[in-house]
């Protein structure tokens, strides 16, 4: 039996999301304010799993379009190009810059995906009450919230394009309705990754099964 | 007090009934976005046409994603695929059709690879140049509805224009191709828009399309021929050159028209399959409806004999040579030339007045074959119409078959049940100028030329030696003849000048003054002018007193 054993869940207290001030809550169903900086007392977010859940499927649907239809249309000497993420990878890789399609692939299409399936995991083994893993765990969900941003290169890539390419006879680049979508995906999963509580991972545990693995 | 529950360990009810369900406000977010995908999946779908396959034979400009099916310059599709048939022979083509083309999908529509081309007859698809190949397409008439078609290795150069398409059947292609011009009397028309080997490969189907205001001059009489570039014929009536404009001249073309003899007839239906000539020259000669075949052996070259040479009867013509060959004699083991010929009694009955055409002309097409072979029987036997080889051009040597009557020609034996019949021939005139050549030849090396050389060397010494006599005897009377001449000369000019001498002597007798006689014929003519008074007196008395011859002289009175 460690220190760690007592977490503030089970001692009745509460730690500030913004200034980690541990205080005792108001009541047990109303924990009320932090008394130093005035921020929510929460003891778990609140509906934390459900709200991740919806978020995860809103941005899981949102990941088909975002695939499938065109993220860029170029129009060039009157005949018009429309380019889907994966086709830009295809194109990348077959006029032989292998890198940088690499580059694309895996911030714009494995990212996003291995984000929705970390979360997916992540809220699983807490339905279930895994205590497996609880360290790995909480290492992906850091990585997750760090590389969310990340994503939203593509969208600042075609932003750009199409803010620079208007060479209004001769070429010009439109968005496509696949960059909303992808857009929406990144969005989402960022909001699904904030509102995860993280220490749902521990709950199931106690804080016992901290050392293994 | 084991026996005594545990009331504190029991759970607590609650005031509120619990909410059963409660969803988060947050679930709108995921079915707001499931709500967005699938209308765009659901507005997709129904935009979304068929999707078909092309066949080409070659994918060269063609990309997935990249390439258009461009219908009227707008575009109906996009190719999404592009791979190889199982046989890895062929290319499949899959192209996606927008929704509102998939009504042209039809069963006769056609696509070609559109890529530029620069041909004789004009340059097109320059369009591509920028944009890159595109799929043309062209729709079809048909209602019924298909997936997979096969691509056109050549675009139809006509694609929705009115018009008509029909099919020209020839032996080859010679110099025509796709856009190869189509003419009528000299105008540009149409073209022609593709050409395929017949299942059998004996002869070519040119398809033509002829433009919609000159569609209705092709009519089921109407004859299509060749003008490609220039057309040179050489045959027995000379040489010939034709051509029918610049480009033809250069690319070679398709005329039509209607024969002089035909009538307009009914518009072609489209697709109307029409001979291919070679030239206007046979493509207008009028179609020969009953044609008798016979067979000639000559006896002589035929070198210059061609097929379609004339036949003709006293130099008109009447038919044409079908057939140049030789036969062997079994018997004899002998080639003999072989000329098959068809006898057109039709071009004989254009040659008489017309009054008697249509008389003779049911006389000799409908002739029982009896009756006609009677009346052959007849002309040949008694008449003697023979075949003959003669000469057409000296230029060129062609030759042409003549029938002429010849009342002196031996006799000769002809199978009058053979079919085709072999009628009697007579040496040509260049021939039969060879055998009289001959003959006078071989009677000139008859001649017994050396006696005829003795005998006239023998007459020149003859005559020599007669020579010699004369000139001897004309030397003798020189030598003997001409002095006693000169004697007997000289003695008549001596007699001469004794008669000159007499005469002058007469002379000076007779009228010199001393003779009597000038004095007598003096008195006498005295006398006689006297006489001749007398007589003018009596008359002069006489005028004056005529009655003095009744009453005598008066009495004069005193």
């Amino acid at each position: 039996m460690t220190a760690a054993q007592h977490t503030a869940a089970r001692a009745g207290l509460v730690s500030c999301e913004a200034c980690r001030l541990l205080s005792r809550p108001a009541s047990t169903s109303t924990p009320g304010f932090c008394r130093r900086c005035g921020e929510k007392l929460e003891s778990r977010h609140h509906a934390s799993i459900e709200t991740t859940w919806a978020l995860v499927i809103a941005a899981a649907i949102c990941y088909i379009p975002a695939n499938v239809l065109p993220v860029l249309n170029t129009t060039s000497l009157g005949e018009t190009e429309a380019d889907t993420i994966l086709g830009g990878v295809a194109f990348l890789y077959a006029s032989g810059s292998w890198p940088l399609a690499l580059i694309v692939l895996i911030a714009s299409v494995m990212i996003p995906l291995g984000k929705l399936v970390a979360l997916v995991y992540l809220m699983l083994t807490i339905q279930r009450g895994s205590i497996a893993n609880n360290r790995e765990r909480t290492r992906l969900y850091r990585i997750v919230e760090i590389i969310g941003r990340w994503s939203m290169l593509d969208v600042f890539v075609v932003a750009f394009t199409v803010a620079l390419v208007q060479l209004q006879p001769l070429t010009s680049v439109a968005p496509g309705a696949g960059v909303l979508f992808f857009a929406a995906v990144v969005v989402l999963t960022m909001l699904a990754a904030e509102s995860f509580d993280p220490r749902l991972i521990w709950d199931a545990s106690g804080g016992q099964q901290a050392d293994h693995g | 007090m084991a026996d005594a529950p545990d009331l504190d360990a029991l759970p607590q009810a609650v005031v509120t009934r619990r909410k059963r369900l409660r969803i988060s406000i947050i679930w709108i977010i995921p079915l707001l976005a499931a709500m967005v995908a699938i209308g765009i999946a659901i507005q997709r779908v129904r935009s979304e046409g068929p999707t078909i396959t092309i066949v080409f034979k070659g994918a060269e400009g063609i990309e997935a994603g990249k390439t258009f099916i461009r219908y009227k310059d707008v575009r109906i599709g996009l190719v999404s695929a592009v791979e190889l048939s199982e046989d890895y022979s062929r290319v499949l083509v899959k192209a996606k059709i927008a929704k509102h083309a998939a009504g042209l999908m039809v069963a006769d529509a056609n696509f070609w690879v559109v890529e530029p081309r620069i041909s004789l007859s004009g340059v097109s698809g320059l369009s591509t140049l920028l944009s890159g190949n595109y799929i043309g397409f062209q729709a079809g008439a048909s209602s019924e509805s298909q997936s997979s078609f096969v691509a056109l290795d050549e675009p139809p150069i006509i694609t929705d224009q009115p018009g008509r398409q029909y099919v020209l059947k020839t032996p080859t292609l010679g110099s025509l191709g796709v856009g190869t011009p189509i003419y009528y009397r000299r105008l540009n028309v149409g073209q022609v828009t593709g050409y395929a080997l017949t299942p059998d490969g004996k002869s070519v189907d040119v398809t033509v399309f002829v433009h919609a205001p000159y569609d209705k001059y092709v009519t089921t009489n109407t004859r299509f021929w060749m003008v490609s570039g220039v057309n040179v014929t050489l045959d027995a009536d000379g040489v010939r050159v034709r051509t029918e404009s610049l480009a033809a001249l250069l690319a070679g073309g398709v005329a039509f028209d209607l024969p002089e003899f035909a009538t307009h007839g009914e518009p072609a239906p489209s697709n109307t399959e029409f001979a291919l000539y070679r030239y206007r020259g046979i493509a207008m000669k009028e179609p020969d409806p009953v044609e008798r075949r016979y067979v000639l052996h000559f006896n002589e070259s035929v070198r210059g004999l061609s097929t379609g040479a004339p036949v003709t009867l006293y130099g008109l013509p009447v038919g044409e040579v079908t057939d140049v060959g030789l036969d062997l004699d079994a018997k004899t083991l002998v080639f003999r030339p072989r000329v098959a010929i068809t006898f057109v009694p039709d071009r004989l009955i254009e040659q008489l007045p017309p009054g008697e055409r249509m008389r003779s002309g049911v006389m000799m097409t409908e002739m029982s074959p009896e009756a006609r072979l009677r009346m052959l029987r007849r002309i040949v036997d008694e008449h003697g119409l023979r075949a003959q080889l003669r000469t057409g051009s000296l230029l060129t040597g062609e030759l042409y078959v003549a029938f002429e009557y010849f009342p002196d020609a031996p006799k000769v034996k002809v199978d009058w049940t053979r079919d085709p019949l072999e009628l009697p021939v007579v040496p040509g005139s260049l021939a039969s100028i060879e055998a009289k050549l001959g003959s006078i030849l071989t009677k000139i090396d008859k001649l017994p030329l050396d006696a005829i050389g003795n005998d006239v060397r023998s007459a020149l010494a003859t005559l020599d030696k007669t020579l010699k006599d004369a000139n001897a005897f004309v030397t003798r009377v020189d030598t003997e003849l001409v002095p006693e001449g000169a004697k007997t000369l000289d003695e008549l000019r001596r007699a001469i000048a004794d008669a000159g001498r007499v005469i002058k002597n007469a002379d000076a007798t007779l009228f010199s003054k001393d003779s009597p006689a000038p004095q007598d014929l003096r008195d006498m003519l005295q006398e006689i002018t006297r006489a001749a008074r007398s007589v003018r007196v009596l008359v002069d008395y006489l005028e004056r007193h005529p009655d003095t011859l009744l009453r005598g002289k008066p009495t004069e009175k005193p």
